[in-house]
């Protein structure tokens, strides 16, 4: 009587440990890879705060296919080492699909680990030509790369009459890939590279190479990082008295470059992403944005925003969390956002680019026409 | 190279090592005292900088955005900060003064992650303009233009290193300091109070750090929790290659650091992407061929 009671305790405990398992995978967990720390972190905290506002809005709609989404978060801080160890860590938690990732270069190592898992990935920010190359089928890059940025950027040098650019860079995957793809579609168009230069990033100090850059006579200035080393450069480059024009790639697309450069930064050209201050459609997405996380909305809130609901989407377009028909549901994408249209190529890239020219004005990024 | 070029990149040179030799001469004092790498002084020059920001926007609304406000920033910041790195002595090192030397290094780069976490906490990783109203009036040497302010400040830490050098060598509490660092038993045995030799050090040293922050927050106009990561490495490597534990070597290595990397960047057919190669380049030829530097002495090594 004592061991059957004893079996019976036993099984009971069994069965409720397999039923506690069979919840939790049922449940769809979204892990989100983006620098919570080191230099971008602000750009990172922006993707983590839209996505999840997107999977919170969905969840309060009873989730999807029947399911809760929750989400958990890897901080890869912009590092290829580290980016390694947090992708290594989603995977292991065993998510159902990943999104986020801004710095290419921290991007680029982790492809091979959620390709080998068959995980899903949607990639937010990160845009160089290399990641699409390295993709496994699995990965999906929802902001446009760094050659549609170059033909962009081309076309804008044509249009203001430049004919010696400088290109400048931070030396890392990402700005040097858009450095480079610049200058020989810019070479190929007919115009000349007067100067390629590369600075160190957190370096606040550019004089060095803001002497080369003026007595190598450019009539421009073509900066592909990001938005710190932007605000210091445009500012030490007019103080310096450089006269010609300056554009700034996608990196620099922050409220913070013009409040850093100030009224050196007046008729600097940026090539921008979807952004919310540009979007018609994006006001109300601001406005709720602000009051959930008491900050403005950055640069990339719109596009993590829009992928949050492209995910669920997906999601419930494959009807099951099968990793392999969420891809296949991914692949097979017509979405309207935000911040425009997601439709992927047999590449996984954009297939229309989402780069628009801006020029400050007043303090203020508008729309160049 | 054209003669404007040559006189442009002795103005940049010169800005940005008299930041590296300020900076370069607190790692050197507290070297000198205790031997002890002290990797948060990066920190200390970023905190500098962002109470330097504060008092700024502060004062600012009453004295405007000019000079005076620059002034009462960086006096206020200098002893905020010098009081930080004390605190720092206190609570992190001081527990450790007789630990082994590997111990009270790891407690350096701890004491450092704090101050950066800290900051990266408090200000969501923000970068934050500090924008001053100094104008652009300056000189015109040939083609260059050389502002006031370009000139004010390399004479500011100038002046600043003249009077720590002055200290030293010349008051009580200098003779103090170099007893302490050339044997603290001693130093103890005849009546020196050595716990408040070292804390004066760390004031010292992190007033200067705070100093150079506050000018290069003024003078680039950026304020980031980052921002003394960078600008730890270069100042070791001025301290290093002036002698590190000597005040007027601190000064030479960090001119001349900020000329190498002017004029190695200028060179033809170098791009400024080898800038940071000539930089910690040097540093390992001096630790090899050279480890105590051009003004250094040798320090026993107590072990």
């Amino acid at each position: 009587m004592v061991v059957s009671f004893k079996r019976l305790a036993c099984a009971t405990a069994l069965a409720g440990l397999a039923m506690t398992t069979a919840t939790a995978a049922a449940e769809i967990k979204i892990g989100i890879v983006a620098p919570m720390t080191g230099q971008l972190a602000s750009e990172g905290q922006d993707m983590e705060n839209a996505v999840k506002m997107a999977i919170d809005a969905a969840n309060a709609k009873g989730g999807v296919n029947g399911d809760k989404i929750s989400t958990t978060t890897a901080d890869d801080a912009c590092d290829p080492q580290q980016a390694v160890t947090a992708g290594s860590k989603l995977v292991s938690e065993g998510v159902t699909a990943i999104v986020g990732g801004y710095c290419s270069g921290a991007v680029l190592p982790t492809l091979k680990i959620y390709g080998d898992a068959g995980v899903p990935f949607v990639i937010i920010g990160a845009n160089s030509t290399k990641l699409v190359a390295a993709n496994q089928g699995n990965a999906f890059l929802a902001n446009s790369t760094g050659d549609m940025q170059a033909t962009t950027a081309v076309d804008l040098f044509k249009k203001n009459g430049y004919k010696k650019i400088a290109v400048i860079d931070e030396g890392d995957a990402y700005s040097s890939d858009l450095a480079k793809l610049t200058a020989e579609a810019f070479k190929n168009a007919g115009g000349e590279i007067a100067a390629k230069e590369t600075t160190t990033a957190g370096e606040q100090d550019y004089s060095a190479v803001v002497t080369k850059v003026k007595s190598s006579g450019a009539d421009a200035v073509f900066w592909t990082a990001y938005h710190a080393g932007g605000a210091l450069l445009t500012k030490q480059l007019r103080q310096a008295g450089f006269q010609g024009g300056i554009v700034l790639g996608d990196g620099n697309n922050s409220p913070e470059y013009l409040e850093i450069a100030g009224s050196a930064g007046e008729g600097v050209f940026l090539l921008s992403p979807p952004t919310v201050d540009l979007l018609s459609g994006a006001a109300d997405f601001k406005a709720k944005y602000k009051e959930a996380y008491g900050r403005d909305a950055g640069a990339y809130a719109a596009l993590s925003h829009d992928v949050g609901d492209l995910i669920v989407d997906a999601i419930a377009r494959a009807k099951s969390a099968d990793q392999k028909a969420i891809i296949e549901a991914l692949k097979a994408s017509d979405f309207k956002g935000l911040a425009g249209e997601i439709k992927f190529t047999d590449k996984n890239t954009l297939q229309t680019s989402n780069f628009r020219p801006v020029i400050a004005k007043g303090g203020k990024w508008v729309a160049d026409e | 190279m054209t003669l404007d070029l040559v006189i442009q990149q002795l103005v940049n040179g010169l800005i940005v090592g008299s930041f590296y030799a300020l900076i370069a001469l607190g790692y050197s004092m507290v070297f000198g005292v205790i031997k002890l790498l002290n990797f948060a002084h990066g920190d200390i020059y970023m905190s500098g900088a962002f109470v330097g920001l504060i008092v700024f926007s502060f004062v600012g609304v009453w004295v405007g955005n000019g000079w005076l406000g620059v002034v009462c920033a960086l006096l206020v910041s200098m002893l905020a900060v010098g009081l930080l790195g004390v605190v720092i002595e206190r609570f992190a090192y001081r527990p450790m003064r007789n630990a082994p030397r590997l111990s009270i290094l790891i407690t350096a780069l701890g004491a450092s992650m704090v101050l950066n976490g800290s900051a990266l906490a408090l200000t969501g990783g923000r970068h934050f303009a500090f924008n001053t109203d100094l104008g652009f009036a300056g000189l015109d040497v040939s083609a260059v233009h050389i502002t006031y302010t370009q000139i004010v400040l390399v004479a500011a830490s100038i002046l600043l290193m003249a009077g720590m050098q002055a200290f030293v060598s010349r008051t009580m509490y200098g003779k103090a300091m170099r007893a302490v660092s050339i044997d603290m038993g001693a130093s103890r045995l005849m009546g020196i109070d050595v716990d408040r030799v070292i804390a004066l050090t760390f004031f010292m040293g992190s007033a200067l750090a705070a100093g150079g922050g506050v000018m290069a927050g003024a003078y680039y106009g950026s304020v980031h929790f980052f921002m003394g990561f960078i600008m730890g490495l270069k100042a070791f490597t001025a301290a290093v290659i002036g002698g590190i534990g000597s005040v007027p070597g601190a000064m030479l290595g960090g001119l001349l650091l900020g000329l190498l990397e002017a004029y190695g960047s200028s060179l033809p057919f170098v791009g400024s992407e080898w800038r940071d190669v000539f930089v910690f380049g040097a540093l390992i030829l001096f630790l090899v061929f050279k480890p105590t530097g051009l003004l250094g002495r040798s320090v026993v090594e107590r072990v």
